[in-house]
Parts: C-alpha cells; sequence; structure tokens
C-alpha cells in the first residue's frame, strides 16, 4: 500500500492534485462537485483523479449514484503517516 | 538485416522521447515533493537516457560504429537491439500510468 501511495500520489502528473483530494476528503468527505469547487479545478478532472484513486483503493465513495460522497479507505487510513508525509511535502 | 538496424535504431529513439517524458515528470515531482521516492524514479530516468542516447548516438554518428550494424551485425548487438525494441515497450506503458 505504501508503494502505491508514493507512486499515485508523487510519481504520476497528477499527483499533486490527488494529494489536495485527499486532505479535503479527510477533512470532510465531499462529493466530486463540491470538490472541483473547493479546489478549484475542473469537474471532470476532479472525476478523473477520483477514479484513479478508487481504482488504487485509496479513496471509497457512499455509493449514491449521483452526488456520491468520497472519502478515504481503512487501508489508506491504516497508512494515514505515510499519506501525512506526502501532504506535508506538498505544503 | 536492415529492417532490423533500422527499427533498432527508431525504438532508440523512442526511447530517447520517452525517458524525456518521464523526466519532466519526475523532475517536476522532485522539485515539489522533494521525497526520496521521486527522486529514485529521476535517477532511473537519467541513467537509462543516457545509455540511450549513447547508443543512440553509436548508431547514427559514430564514424566506425555507425556503418557496422548494416554490415556485420553479431549475435551480441542484435540481443542488444531486440532489448531496445522490448524497452520501448517498457517505457511507453510506464509513461501511460504516469502521465495519468
Amino acid at each position: 500500500m505504501e508503494a502505491v501511495l508514493w507512486y499515485v500520489m508523487t510519481g504520476t502528473r497528477g499527483g499533486e492534485n490527488r494529494v489536495r483530494i485527499l486532505r479535503a476528503i479527510d477533512e470532510r468527505p465531499r462529493n466530486a462537485n463540491r470538490l472541483a469547487e473547493e479546489l478549484d479545478l475542473d469537474y471532470k478532472t476532479v472525476r478523473h483523479h477520483l477514479d484513479v484513486l478508487l481504482e488504487n483503493d485509496i479513496v471509497e465513495n457512499s455509493g449514491d449514484e449521483y452526488g456520491a460522497v468520497y472519502l478515504p479507505t481503512e487501508q489508506a487510513r491504516d497508512h494515514w503517516d505515510t499519506v501525512e508525509q506526502i501532504i506535508e511535502q506538498v505544503e | 538485416m536492415s529492417i532490423w538496424v533500422d527499427l533498432a535504431k527508431v525504438s532508440t529513439g523512442v526511447n530517447v522521447l520517452l525517458l524525456l517524458v518521464l523526466g519532466y515528470i519526475w523532475g517536476r515531482n522532485w522539485l515539489k515533493f522533494r521525497s526520496k521516492h521521486t527522486l529514485g524514479l529521476l535517477i532511473f530516468s537519467v541513467f537509462l537516457l543516457a545509455e540511450n542516447a549513447l547508443v543512440l548516438y553509436y548508431y547514427l554518428v559514430d564514424p566506425t560504429l555507425s556503418g557496422w550494424w548494416h554490415d556485420q551485425v553479431s549475435v551480441v548487438w542484435r540481443a542488444q537491439m531486440i532489448i531496445h525494441g522490448l524497452q520501448s515497450f517498457g517505457l511507453a506503458f510506464l509513461v501511460w500510468v504516469s502521465w495519468d
């Protein structure tokens, strides 16, 4: 999991925005629309990053088809010190 | 044999381009994150870039070696060419997942 976190967040072009998304939903679970507003990103960009994070089991959603709320997975929580280390470096 | 020589040249050129893209992504991220993980990726891309650039020089420019590939390709050279071809697939995949 740690290697996945490091690669997805610091090895890829969109990593920085994925860090911002993860930090935002850690504060409070949000839907894609709110995230786009909050982080001043394109809605489609946010959706893409959320899909990557979902695919890598870093975030999960509440399951409501429309307006689903995203939050970190249990697995990401278990490695939150790694996430924090990454977040610190992007600040 | 010449088609294989051309393929080897093209794939080495492609490798150089792909490694420049990876170096750009990882270099930028390293400036941002300053983490040892990103630095490791960056170092990997820089060294593999140096290797491919050197081979490209041998294929295209070097006065002695550039002629060799066309008339006397040995088993050793052939194996090296195949490896450079395979590297293109590997690097293309890596660019695909990292450009994300």
